[in-house]
């Protein structure tokens, strides 16, 4: 079922919604283009697969193009993903030549459309060097990076930078992710979709269930943590804490992440936890499969407290998430995680598995300030962190940038 | 009598170009250079942005001083900085770097902050929009601002001091074309110290004195 703004009313408020019908209708009939490399799997076609459908309620024209290539392309395209995010990599000048040989033979067919359109958005990089190749465009064109390209390594920056520097703008996740560009360069923030299967509310029963199935004791509380098996999610210090906690309550603790099997220092890490876990039955090391979104929704509704003890983190929409369910989060004091979590407010920032295991207690010893905190949590979520808010600052950025106004307020 | 227009707004934050400050000493030289809509966004748009309502500072000079810097008296020099209660932009920027100023030179040592939490200048484009909704009468103030956005609220309430009539808030001013009976109204309003509310609940603080006020 294509989703619509109706159903996001309960969740989002009908504020939210009339600002976003007011804000679409001076929009209504605008030619939209999304473009990127993938129609399922990973978080662009998963925000893709919400964000046009809903402009298309709001009375855009939009719509979503896939660029296609083979094998030796992918290959390139991982090379410069992995490049942006700094690891030295070497795309040799026929790496580059295939690069623009499949964005080329991708604008054969899409340049009518992305010609005609008043805003093309590029997702990542693989297709961001459709722009040069459509020479007759009319309309404004946006860069889409979604990854975090602060510290890149040089020579890949060097060349992609010759390619997204001629859009007419870039958005970025955080600031922290963004490099200088001679354009404006938006920051938008990740959101959670609070209708899909790992956000939804569940019936008791299911969470019943799910407690049941994993052998968890209802009347003990339960910190949980979800992350892949990943050193910068600090698993073996989320242990550290819980066993800290452990001397004064009697806790038990989720690990729960999806598979590792392509990823040799994640099968390591798993191990590790494994080995920390062994001989205590309260610490259940849960490896998920991808789609198991249903499972990590009733964990997160069935856990005391949220955890997400990372060293190093994106925006962390697994804190999100947490938040979206009513918990207090007890997070890394790093990344998108500072921006989420407050102390006292929404959960705690912690530094070292003392810290966490001071926080927990904490949480566990006041229960109604646990409640209360969160409440706020699930508030702040509402206002800040849902797909609507991240719909709205898309409309921003295109009444904006048709506008056409070098000043900062625009009436419409 | 003219019906009060409700006008909402949006904004968008990017980033202002500027390098971020990692020290008391690079945060006066950004500050000393930055445009205007730099100044005017982390002094009075914050609220509008999305990020948690952090009631101590309603500027994010002051919150960086209080949680990056870790600068206690400067986030307090800060953080009593009433933007609308300067003339100018100028005006602004002058304080501010007289309080940088002044701490420098009491401090032996320059504060600075670890990577990861300096200080990104920001500006933001914001789009203003009519609503279509139209208040008739005093007595649908109250319900109307209830179901206002809190774009709306900012708009009406905050934003409205620094357009003319300056120093009024936008209600007020429509209130006063009532005569008298609306004086105790307009009394209530004033006195709303919005310095340390969100805008959720400034909004229930609007309605509630208009209610109280029998509005």
């Amino acid at each position: 079922m294509e989703k619509s703004l109706l159903m996001y009313e309960a969740c989002a408020g009908s504020a939210a919604i009339r600002q976003l019908r007011m804000l679409g209708e001076k929009l209504s009939g605008r030619r939209v283009v999304h473009v990127n490399s993938t129609r399922e799997g990973g978080g662009v076609a998963e925000i893709l697969s919400w964000m046009v459908p809903l402009m298309r309620d709001l009375g855009l024209d939009a719509s979503w193009e896939v660029i296609r290539g083979a094998g030796d392309f992918y290959s390139v395209t991982k090379s410069i993903h992995n490049g942006l995010q700094g690891f030295p990599v070497n795309i040799s000048q026929k790496g580059w030549a295939t690069y623009h040989a499949v964005n080329q033979a991708n604008a054969e067919t899409l340049r009518p459309t992305l010609e005609d359109a008043d805003i093309v958005v590029i997702h990542d990089p693989q297709p961001a060097a459709l722009l040069q190749l459509c020479g007759g465009r009319r309309g404004k064109w946006v860069w889409r990076a979604h990854i975090d390209i602060s510290h890149p390594y040089l020579p890949v920056w060097k060349t992609l930078r010759t390619i997204v520097k001629g859009y007419d703008a870039s958005i970025f996740s955080m600031p922290q992710f963004a490099l200088p560009l001679p354009h404006p360069q938006y920051l938008v923030a990740p959101s959670i979709d609070p209708l899909s299967e790992k956000n939804r509310d569940l019936p008791p029963e299911e969470l019943d269930a799910v407690r049941a199935g994993f052998g968890l004791d209802p009347s003990r509380p339960l910190l949980v943590q979800i992350s892949r098996f990943d050193r910068f999610k600090d698993p073996i210090g989320v242990i550290e804490a819980y066993r800290l906690v452990k001397k004064v309550q009697p806790v038990q603790l989720v690990l729960a992440g999806g598979g590792a099997t392509d990823d040799p220092e994640g099968e390591e890490v798993l191990r590790e936890v494994m080995d920390a876990a062994s001989g205590d039955p309260d610490i259940h090391v849960l490896l998920l499969p991808p789609d198991a979104h249903r499972t990590i929704n009733a964990l997160q509704r069935v856990a005391d407290v949220v955890i997400q003890k990372s060293l190093r983190e994106g925006f962390g929409l697994t804190v999100t998430e947490g938040l979206w369910k009513g918990k207090p989060v007890i997070g890394g004091d790093t990344g998108g995680i500072r921006r989420q979590v407050v102390d006292y407010h929404t959960g705690f920032l912690v530094n070292t598995p003392e810290g966490a295991a001071h926080r927990i207690r904490f949480l566990l010893y006041h229960r109604e300030k646990m409640r209360s905190m969160g409440e706020k949590a699930r508030e702040f979520v509402r206002e800040n962190f849902l797909l609507t808010r991240h719909l709205r600052e898309y409309l921003i950025l295109f009444h904006s940038i048709l506008s056409g106004s070098s000043e900062p307020r625009i009436y419409v | 009598m003219t019906p009060f227009v409700v006008m909402d707004c949006v904004l968008l934050t990017r980033m202002s170009g500027l390098p971020e400050a990692a020290s008391l000493r690079e945060l006066r030289e950004r500050v000393a250079v930055c445009g205007d809509n730099v100044l005017y966004h982390h002094f009075y748009e914050t609220l509008l942005r999305p990020s948690f309502d952090y009631p101590d500072y309603h500027n994010d000079f002051a919150v960086w001083a209080k949680l990056h810097l870790a600068d206690l008296v400067l986030a307090e020099r800060f953080g009593v900085l009433d933007p609308y209660a300067f003339a100018s932009m100028e005006e602004l920027r002058g304080t501010m770097l007289d309080i940088i100023d002044e701490r420098l030179a009491t401090l032996a040592v320059v504060p600075a902050v670890s990577r990861g939490s300096e200080f990104y200048f920001f500006e933001a484009d914001t789009v203003v929009f009519d609503t279509g909704d139209r208040i008739c009468s005093p007595a649908d103030l109250a319900p109307s601002v209830a179901r206002m956005s809190t774009g709306s609220v900012f708009f009406h309430f905050i934003e409205a001091h620094r357009r003319e009539p300056v120093g009024v808030d936008d209600f007020s001013a429509w209130l006063l074309h009532f005569g008298e009976e609306t004086s105790a109204c307009r009394e209530a309003l004033r006195t709303i110290d919005f310095a340390f509310l969100t805008l959720s609940e400034l909004r229930s603080e609007i309605c509630e004195r208009l209610a109280a006020q029998c509005l």
